[in-house]
């Protein structure tokens, strides 16, 4: 019974942690991108060139391996969880 | 309000401290002189200093606990510094089970044969544990592992502990950035509408009061002005 309890809590708070991380990294890749143009367009630019380049930086994020690296978020507990027990239960 | 703040701090402080000493392995050097097995009727004070039975059996009021009685060398500071004297130590020895402490420790049996085995002869050891002696309470330390050693005067290192506080830090530096991400980029301009809004409705007023004030004014008797004194 302990072990579907820690499988099922588990779960539970490491997606708590997995959209956090989410959340915030995309976050921090908006502020950069929209960073990134106000600076290399001191003046504001064309109407919706900066929303246009910000769409854009967020696709390109999107498809490449950092969100889903995010996905360790569930890989390493299970580890760590595994060596411990390992570790603990061998003589 | 700033001793207020300071006693806060102080009490949050001593409880995670209290609660990382019981929680967290600790080395004791120590000879092992015997091993034994006592039925416990738990109290509802000293329950939850005790795991669960072992994890493929079932709970029941009471039952037997596996001890592991030493003769400890006694140390300061948390074991760091080591000293000339020794005591005795009884060590319970219990499955932690799946969930808490995470030690995830099935293996009771084969460390209290471990102990026996060790018992029998006059070799120094290190025994991992966590928990504490509490002796008006009956409240014992729980082993999680024990290895021989070749003197009393080792040295452990407490790996665990250093990467644990380490990353420890490092996750409550993250939750802060996440928290003043958030704060920034989302309370904040959120705040802000509402804070003009509030601007804007105050300013009418402010506005509607002043029209409404002059009107009266102008039902007043003119000033006279007051002559100069001379």
């Amino acid at each position: 019974m302990g072990f579907i309890k820690l499988v099922v809590f588990g779960f539970i708070g490491l997606t708590v942690i997995y959209f956090s991380i989410a959340i915030y990294s995309k976050s921090v890749r908006k502020e950069r991108l929209e960073n990134e143009y106000d600076a290399a367009n001191p003046d504001g630019g064309e109407e919706g060139a900066r929303d246009a380049y910000v769409e854009k930086g967020m696709v390109a994020y999107n498809n490449s391996i950092r969100p889903k690296l995010i996905g360790l978020v569930y890989v390493i507990p299970v580890v760590t969880v595994s060596v411990i027990a390992y570790v603990i239960n061998t003589n | 309000m700033r001793k207020i703040k300071i006693t806060i701090r102080v009490l949050a402080l001593l409880v995670f401290g209290l609660f990382f000493h019981y929680v967290l392995p600790q080395h004791d050097v120590v000879k092992l002189t015997s091993t034994e097995i006592i039925r416990t009727d738990f109290s509802p004070y000293n329950r939850i200093f005790y795991a669960q039975a072992d994890s493929g059996g079932v709970e029941q009021p009471t039952r037997d606990l596996r001890l592991i009685n030493t003769q400890k060398q006694k140390t300061f500071l948390l074991g760091f510094i080591p000293r000339d004297a020794s005591s005795v130590m009884v060590y319970r020895n219990e499955d932690t089970g799946w969930i808490w402490p995470p030690y995830f420790k099935f293996d009771s049996s084969d460390l209290q044969a471990e102990a026996a085995n060790l018992a029998k002869g006059d070799e120094w050891a290190v025994i991992t544990h966590y928990g504490w002696r509490i002796r008006w309470a009956s409240i014992y330390p729980n082993a999680v592992g024990v290895r021989t050693v070749s003197g009393p005067d080792v040295n452990v290192i407490p790996w665990f502990n250093i990467f644990f506080f380490i990353f420890l830090a490092a996750g409550l530096l993250f939750i802060r950035a996440m928290w003043r991400q958030f704060r920034q980029r989302t309370v904040d301009p959120l705040l802000d509408t509402a804070g003009h809004h509030v601007d804007e409705v105050q300013a009418e007023v402010a506005e509607r009061k002043g029209r409404m004030s002059r009107w009266l004014g102008t039902w007043k008797k003119k000033d006279n002005p007051q002559p100069p004194p001379e």
